[in-house]
């Protein structure tokens, strides 16, 4: 199946939010950000970072020099049932738009971008046994991120390709 | 109509070419038909990877057809080790590649066509191109039962495999890519296709083994040329182009500058073994000891392919622990490869110059190690 341009995604973010029941022990991904905008959310007394979508269908937050990406609900509904993550290993050193990774469907792998320059700092290892987790938005609470694949420091400058799905969370250097 | 491909075609068809506007939006249609001369799986592969890198497909999608010399191909994030016969590859020269693409495992020789499906990401559209193989198939032959699966495979009479799908999404391009039975050995596939190898753990992504059958079994007149004149033929009428197969040679770098790169990196160790999920081994073997047998335990973790854990369990009689830990210690850090394994057990020769007795039982475990390799 194809993945859908920004346009669309920002249009099943939107129609999540008004889905998502806040009582719920999982909920939806929150909206997402077109590429470009910046907006600050807050809910209740939790400040949520801002979050970025590229037109890849991932989002990145950062936040001191820490850049967490993750994958967006639309994309991860557009993949299919996750069967494995290729993430970097710990130290690797990302450029901005580069290949680093991929996810496996059903038979397709789909490439990984990283959107920003840096060092992996963390990944999520969870995901090595239960890739399937990827296809799961589960939060506990407000200020707990989605599912995230690996964290990416550098604090090259704040990325300008919004939204990443790998989680990579950068160290500043 | 096959046409040699020249440097003209090159410049005109591959390299980042707009579709002319000419006062008009997309009612031009455009597209290229290409076939490889080589059967070498890795110059084959790396002519997926250039196109998807280096052409422009908007408005101009590319069908890609090749065959190989007998090879196996592993899917990005597979185990070779739990999917295919190493040992017997080794002793009949089959080669092993690994794709860029995800899926299962495939056996390639001169009967087994490949199709490749160049298109933009928002192209990308496995079914249809399925259904566009079938239509062709049914063009020549209006009895054939083919029939795509949910999974895209295709399948004859509504039970044998002929054809196993694959794709890769990158960043602007994807490309689907299937097999296509026609006149391969199937039973030299059955026993390559099957791991002898015991007490794999693995997060690998796992083929699902199918019954398969040829076409030309169905039809002797379905042979890999008229099957993939048929094919082309169907694409260029669905996308309305000239239907010409254009011939073209993977290793020439003027035609595809960096290519022969690409073929090289496919074949490194590093990316067909080293790129194996991590995986450990659990297994025991029996060596013979007077009149009995000894069992000899052993676990490996293994990572990019080499040995990150190595504990093997000997009869404290047989093998003093001492003697054990020093095999143990050299394999740590070492490629999870027989050549390896024989280099490194000359070297422990080395350090117990005198003592045959040891040096034979190493031997022994080592044997019996690289059998599991």
């Amino acid at each position: 199946m194809a993945l859908r341009a920004v346009r669309s995604m920002r249009s099943a973010a939107c129609s999540l939010r008004a889905a998502s029941a806040p009582a719920a022990p999982c909920l939806p991904r929150p909206w997402g950000l077109r590429a470009g905008a910046v907006r600050t959310l807050r809910t209740g007394s939790a400040l949520l970072s801002v979050r970025k979508f590229t037109d890849k269908h991932e989002w990145i937050t950062t936040e001191n020099g820490i850049g967490t990406v993750g994958i967006s609900n639309f994309a991860q509904e557009a993949l299919g049932d996750v069967v494995y993550c290729s993430l970097p290993e710990v130290g690797t050193k990302l450029n901005k738009q580069e290949e680093f990774g991929a996810l496996e469907s059903v038979k397709a792998a789909s490439e990984l971008y990283s959107p920003l320059s840096g060092e992996v700092t963390e990944i999520n290892e969870a995901l090595a046994e239960n890739p399937g987790l990827v296809n799961k938005s589960c939060y506990e609470d407000d200020t707990k991120y989605p599912v995230t694949l690996c964290g990416v420091g550098g604090g090259r400058g704040t990325p300008t390709v919004p939204g990443a799905s790998f989680l990579i969370r950068s160290s500043s250097q | 109509m096959l046409v040699p491909f020249s440097m003209k075609n090159c410049f005109q068809l591959l390299c980042n070419l707009k579709v002319p506007t000419a006062g008009f939006k997309n009612t031009v249609k455009s597209g290229l038909i290409l076939q490889s001369i080589s059967n070498d799986v890795y110059q084959n592969l790396a002519v997926e990877d250039w196109i998807h890198d280096h052409v422009n497909l908007e408005g101009k999608p590319v069908l890609f057809l090749w065959r190989n010399s007998p090879s196996v191909v592993i899917g990005r994030h597979q185990n070779p080790w739990q999917e295919c016969n190493l040992n017997l590859m080794r002793e009949e020269g089959i080669k092993l590649a690994r794709r860029r693409s995800g899926g299962g495992t495939v056996y390639h020789d001169m009967g087994n066509i490949n199709l490749t499906f160049f298109t933009t990401k928002k192209k990308y559209n496995r079914m249809e191109n399925l259904k566009l193989v079938v239509r062709a198939l049914n063009a020549i032959q209006p009895q054939l039962d083919v029939q795509a699966t949910k999974r895209c495979d295709l399948l004859l009479d509504g039970q044998f495999k002929i054809s196993g799908t694959a794709s890769k999404i990158g960043r602007t391009t994807a490309y689907h890519h299937c097999t296509l039975l026609c006149s391969t050995n199937r039973t030299f596939l059955s026993s390559l296709l099957k791991s002898p190898y015991q007490g794999i753990k693995s997060n690998a992504t796992a083929s699902i083994p199918s019954v398969v059958k040829n076409l030309l079994e169905k039809d002797p007149t379905l042979t890999c040329e008229v099957l993939m004149n048929a094919i082309a033929a169907e694409y260029a009428a669905y996308h309305q182009i000239d239907n010409h197969i254009n011939l073209i040679n993977p290793t020439d770098e003027t035609l595809f500058p960096g290519i022969n790169n690409k073929a090289k990196e496919l074949q490194t160790w590093e990316w067909i073994y080293g790129k194996t999920p991590k995986f450990s081994i659990n297994t025991s073997f029996n060596v013979l000891y007077g009149q009995s047998y000894l069992e000899i335990k052993i676990v490996i973790d293994i990572k990019n392919g080499r040995i990150e854990i190595c504990n093997i369990e000997a009869p404290d009689h047989w093998l003093p622990v001492e003697i054990c830990d020093k095999l143990k210690a050299g394999f740590i850090g070492s490629k999870f490869c027989p050549i390896e394994t024989t280099m490194l057990t000359s070297i422990l020769h080395k350090t117990c110059p005198k003592d045959d007795e040891l040096h034979s039982k190493w031997n022994i475990l080592c044997e019996k190690i690289k059998g599991i390799m």
